[in-house]
């Protein structure tokens, strides 16, 4: 899932390249949404008692809750969200789809185990790690979107890769997703946060590309092999290289490439049959959809259709459903506040002044000497 | 070296008053001009714009141009601290991280000094580009004050429509609906009671009341508010600061939810 440690160390390198803001400081911006991740998350999160939500049938609809009360959430502050549904995966994501169906595999049997000896607290765990977002689970969403009147995109692959793509061309705000691959596919703006719940009070967080590439001092490209050697979802990356490590080679090196024809490739072995060229052109040309054909449109909630869909069989309370649709038509009819960025042009950001980064660089700089004495000892 | 002196605190608390609804903090910008303030609100819906030319101050030195980024709810504390008729003077020094206040009673008998810590702050500078406006209508600052309080309780925003004959201001909401006519009047012996308009084509825009009620909070500074309106552009509402220089609000309308 997303690229190994990527946050972290843009925290890191370029703290300026991420803030911190409150759901409401969104209004009246289009984003799209991750499904898939955010699936993910309901079906993990929305539980009572440890246990999935579930219809009469025993069919989980733990990802309809969230999907319904979570989008609510986002309208009512003003959002217009648009969901991306993932496609089917790309040749050389199959390697990293094993490895997740491996882990799957060793929780099944440690959840029998725990079975059997009865220990709730380890069922629980193991029954989380067995999640997975299956069609079913997505088509449920579509149907509950489609009455909601919040548009969806199926993405040709991978969702993030569109999302970044309706990005770059303006026609949405951010991508709203916990992976920071949405940034190696250049998205210029990722939300992380935006679907939690509303009872963690999670700030949200805003990445923006242009001020990580500054911060970092790489071009897109190079982001990119930075990213692959960071570890992505398509392909391994060497081992004992570090974040640390990385972003020096890249800095020093500008490519992969380069950093394997300089690095002592004995002690730091490329992984067999290294297929980084193919993932960059995955990163590089993802398989979208032509985002200006795209045509977003925002409808009235059908109520009668939601209390339909989700009461009855599906066990959801009416009275809180009915109330949840007039939500969202309450939130349809007031007119939207504008915003002044869209009237004025941001000149430029003065960062805060030079003094502070000089303050906090040198914490940084004893950082580097005590994990390289550290190394040195090591050894 | 900054160094700014005012014969009295009270231009300032009002200033100060003025601002601090809308910002939390604030950079203010030195320079051998004068103090600069441009700042948007945490939902980047307003902008406040302040100008305190260096030659309304009683004595103005800035040797260097320096920013001081400020907490404005210390600023306040720090203010109330001074009497009305104290005598001002803020100073700071080149790459400072203090700012010192220090205030003097009128007899000279009593000087305190307060110092602040500064604070870095990011900054986003906006280019605001000069427009021709359709409508300028200059009012009585209380007039307009009351009528932003009285539509607020009607409903979230207030409709401001402006044609040759007059302004009228709207709300609507669950209780009913509320219309304010004003008509143009010149009054010439009292000039801040008098109502003008400049008008090249009516306009009419809806505002969030929020944000004009905290616009109406720098009313003590001036009797007289400028509104400044075109369509499909920000609202400016500008109060001037006597002497120093003036205050401006711009404020984004409210769009009507289109097909999409």
């Amino acid at each position: 899932m997303g690229i190994l440690g990527l946050s972290k160390l843009v925290a890191d390198i370029a703290p300026y390249a991420v803030k911190e803001g409150e759901i409401k400081n969104y209004f009246g911006r289009k984003i799209a949404i991750d499904a898939s991740m955010c699936l993910y998350q309901f079906l993990i999160a929305v539980r009572s008692e440890g246990a999935q939500l579930t219809s009469v049938d025993g069919e989980t609809t733990s990802h309809l809750m969230g999907t319904f009360y979570r989008t609510i959430r986002l309208i009512e502050n003003g959002i217009k969200p648009v969901y991306v549904f993932d496609g089917k995966p790309p040749q050389m994501k199959s390697g990293e789809l094993n490895k997740r169906k491996e882990k799957r595999d060793e929780a099944q049997k440690a959840l029998d185990k725990a079975t059997e000896a009865g220990d709730q607290a380890d069922i629980d765990k193991f029954n989380r790690r067995l999640v997975k977002v299956t069609k079913q689970h997505a088509e449920d969403c579509k149907s509950l979107l489609t009455l909601m009147g919040v548009p969806f995109i199926e993405a040709p692959c991978e969702a993030e890769a569109q999302c970044a793509a309706m990005v770059k061309s303006g026609k949405v705000f951010g991508t709203a997703t916990e992976d920071m691959d949405a940034l190696t596919f250049g998205s210029s703006v990722l939300l992380r946060h935006m679907t939690f719940s509303e009872a963690r009070k999670m700030p949200i967080q805003e990445f923006h590309l242009d001020k990580v590439l500054q911060g970092m001092d790489l071009t897109q490209k190079e982001f990119i092999d930075l990213c692959i050697l960071l570890g992505c979802d398509y392909t391994d990356s060497i081992r004992g290289i570090g974040p640390k490590r990385a972003i020096d080679l890249i800095k020093q090196h500008k490519s992969i490439e380069e950093i394997l024809k300089n690095i002592d490739t004995k002690k730091y072995v490329p992984p067999a049959d290294w297929n980084f060229e193919g993932a960059r052109q995955l990163f590089v040309e993802p398989e979208i959809m032509d985002p200006e054909k795209i045509d977003l449109k925002w409808s009235d909630p059908d109520e009668e259709g939601l209390v339909k869909y989700l009461c009855g069989d599906k066990q959801f309370n009416e009275e809180r459903i009915r109330n949840g649709a007039k939500k969202l038509l309450k939130a349809r009819g007031v007119t939207t506040q504008g915003r002044l960025d869209g009237f004025f042009t941001v000149l430029g950001t003065t960062p805060a002044k030079r003094k502070a980064e000089n303050k906090k660089n040198t914490p940084n700089k004893r950082g580097k000497v005590g994990t390289g004495r550290g190394r040195g000892r090591a050894k | 070296m900054f160094e700014a002196r005012l014969d009295s605190s009270v231009t300032l608390k009002k200033v100060l008053e003025a601002i601090k609804d809308l910002l939390n903090d604030a950079s203010f910008d030195c320079s051998d001009t004068g103090i600069q303030l441009q700042a948007m609100d945490n939902s980047h819906v307003s902008l406040v714009s302040l100008t305190l030319k260096s030659d309304g101050f009683d004595k103005y030195r800035c040797d260097r141009n320096i920013t001081m980024g400020m907490n404005l709810a210390s600023m306040v504390k720090i203010l109330k601290c001074a009497n009305n008729d104290d005598t001002v003077t803020i100073k700071a020094q080149d790459d400072a991280d203090t700012v010192t206040f220090m205030f003097e009673s009128k007899k000279q008998d009593k000087i305190s000094d307060y110092a602040m810590k500064l604070m870095n702050l990011d900054q986003e500078h906006l280019g605001i580009p000069d427009t021709d406006f359709s409508c300028v209508i200059r009012m009585p600052s209380i007039e307009f004050a009351r009528i932003c309080r009285d539509l607020a309780q009607f409903g979230e925003s207030i409709g401001i429509a402006c044609t040759k004959e007059g302004v009228k201001f709207s709300a609507s909401g669950d209780i009913g609906s509320a219309n304010v006519k004003i008509a143009q009047t010149s009054n010439f012996e009292k000039e801040e009671e008098s109502v003008t308009i400049e008008m090249q084509e009516p306009v009419a825009l809806t505002f969030a009341c929020q944000y004009l009620n905290s616009f109406t909070k720098a009313t003590p500074l001036s009797p007289q508010v400028q509104l400044s309106m075109s369509d499909n552009v920000p609202l400016v509402v500008e109060y001037t600061v006597p002497e120093l220089g003036h205050i401006r609000y711009y404020l984004a309308p409210k769009i009507e939810e289109d097909e999409n």
